[in-house]
């Protein structure tokens, strides 16, 4: 009835690379800057028109994740290691920007 | 005659199904503490809930079984439960032994809510379960009234908020810290932020089910609720009219759109039974929750009839199932709650290993 779908693993693969294991058996990986770059927020995306707000120019190119936790039971919030904390990727976003 | 042994009698219990979990007790590790003295066996059976609504059943089944081993002379049966684990792995602090929390919501007001989850969370504790019920109604708070909570919350040595216990269940509503006559004016943030207290800054202590109130709509309260607590699922109330039901549906997309599991739709006020004539008057139309559940792909958990006597007990602090627990609608409630706890245990093992509420540091992340 309900098909949800959340990770069952989250692992590091290098110092870029994320990789995500779904209930479902699939397996992602992300670069951590795309991730970053695709940050739907609202200070990155424009909520009305979905116009990207983020100067790609402006994340450096060393850009991390510093913490990864979950939102609820839909969603995994990331804090940046340049300095950004509000964007909030829901899992079916994820599976979305699958090799990104 | 061959002694009896531990094999035989596991042998015969195999035979035991659990009916919504569709494998044997045995299977599912639910035999524990079995002893054989002579022809006398004791064993317990512990189930995922306390509410589960075939216990009695279970416990006959595997009388009998055991009863047909020749040499078995007694049978002594104690069914005991252990909660199953909620979905979150990792929780805060203070939800850490809570097994699981389920959201009561309705697209629109006046459908019932508030009585209808003072009704649920006596007849879930009726059945042995610990409960809790965290009234999240900022702007229009009644569990007070419900429950006839008259003392404020205490507060403990850590600052942490103590609920208040009434007919069993541990309450902790806004009306605690808002004086009667004074209506809530808040903004959202203010909210929001109460909100979070509520969950994260109250002492639960262990419970099987923490059932939260939720104020009618799909705004900034529930967004709060459904990002700050790990709910394990969400239950819909509406009456059977249209407009009501168009209200629940958006209430169920919102649970959706955050991945909380719809346990079911609940149908209130279905009918009037005419205490003079027996005739069952659909006053708000008929079928409207089944129709929108069928629609949707989710369960229809039941319909509640209307009786003058539930708004009484609400009233006057002594929710119906408590009041009167072999009336028409307390019946129907404790079938509701049957329903809603073994669903969860379902959907608790359907779920698998998922993560939960997880928070890692990016260098704590094992290689891939």
């Amino acid at each position: 009835m309900n098909s949800l779908i959340a990770p069952t693993a989250l692992l590091r693969k290098g110092d870029r690379g994320l990789v995500i294991g779904w209930n479902d058996g699939a397996r992602s990986e992300y670069d951590v800057r795309k991730l970053r770059l695709n940050c739907p927020c609202a200070a990155c995306v424009n909520e009305w028109n979905g116009e990207k707000i983020l100067d790609a120019g402006a994340v450096p190119p060393d850009v991390r994740p510093l913490r990864l936790f979950a939102v609820g039971r839909y969603a995994m919030g990331v804090q940046w290691s340049d300095g950004h904390a509000t964007g909030i990727f829901s899992y079916d976003y994820l599976r979305r920007l699958e090799g990104v | 005659m061959a002694s009896l042994t531990s094999d035989m009698v596991l042998s015969v219990l195999r035979h035991v199904q659990d009916p919504d979990l569709h494998k044997d007790i045995v299977d599912l590790g639910f035999v524990k503490n079995l002893s054989i003295e002579g022809g006398a066996v004791r064993f317990d059976v512990e189930l995922t809930t306390p509410a589960c609504p075939v216990k009695e059943d279970l416990k006959r089944q595997c009388e009998e079984f055991v009863r047909s081993l020749p040499g078995v002379t007694s049978v002594m049966v104690n069914m005991t439960a252990q909660p199953s684990k909620g979905f979150a792995g990792k929780r805060t602090e203070l939800l850490r032994d809570v097994r699981h929390v389920i959201a009561v919501a309705s697209g629109k007001g006046g459908v019932g809510k508030s009585t209808a989850t003072a009704n649920l969370a006596v007849a879930l504790a009726r059945t042995g379960a610990k409960v809790g019920v965290l009234d999240a109604d900022i702007y229009g708070p009644s569990m007070s009234l419900m429950f006839h909570v008259t003392e404020t919350p205490l507060i403990d040595e850590k600052q942490k908020l103590v609920p208040v216990t009434a007919q069993g269940i541990k309450v902790v509503s806004m009306a605690m810290f808002a004086e009667d006559d004074k209506p809530v004016i808040w903004r959202g943030p203010m909210v929001s932020q109460m909100v979070q207290n509520f969950v994260h800054n109250v002492v639960w202590g262990e419970l099987d089910y923490l059932l939260i109130d939720m104020p009618p709509g799909t705004g900034d309260v529930q967004l709060t609720l459904t990002q700050s607590a790990p709910l394990s699922g969400g239950v819909i109330l509406t009456t059977p009219q249209e407009v009501s039901v168009l209200d629940a549906k958006k209430g169920l997309k919102m649970f959706q759109k955050v991945s909380v599991p719809v346990l079911g739709i609940i149908e209130n006020m279905s009918w009037f039974e005419c205490d003079g004539c027996g005739k069952r008057h659909h006053i708000f139309r008929q079928g409207g929750g089944r129709r929108i559940a069928e629609s949707l792909g989710v369960p229809f958990l039941g319909e509640i009839p209307i009786d003058p006597e539930v708004a009484e007990a609400g009233d006057s602090g002594n929710p119906i199932v408590a009041r009167k627990p072999d009336s028409q609608v307390s019946m129907a409630y404790r079938r509701i709650a049957g329903t809603l706890a073994a669903s969860l245990s379902v959907l608790t093992a359907e779920r698998g290993d998922v993560l939960g509420e997880f928070d890692f540091k990016w260098e704590e992340l094992q290689q891939a």
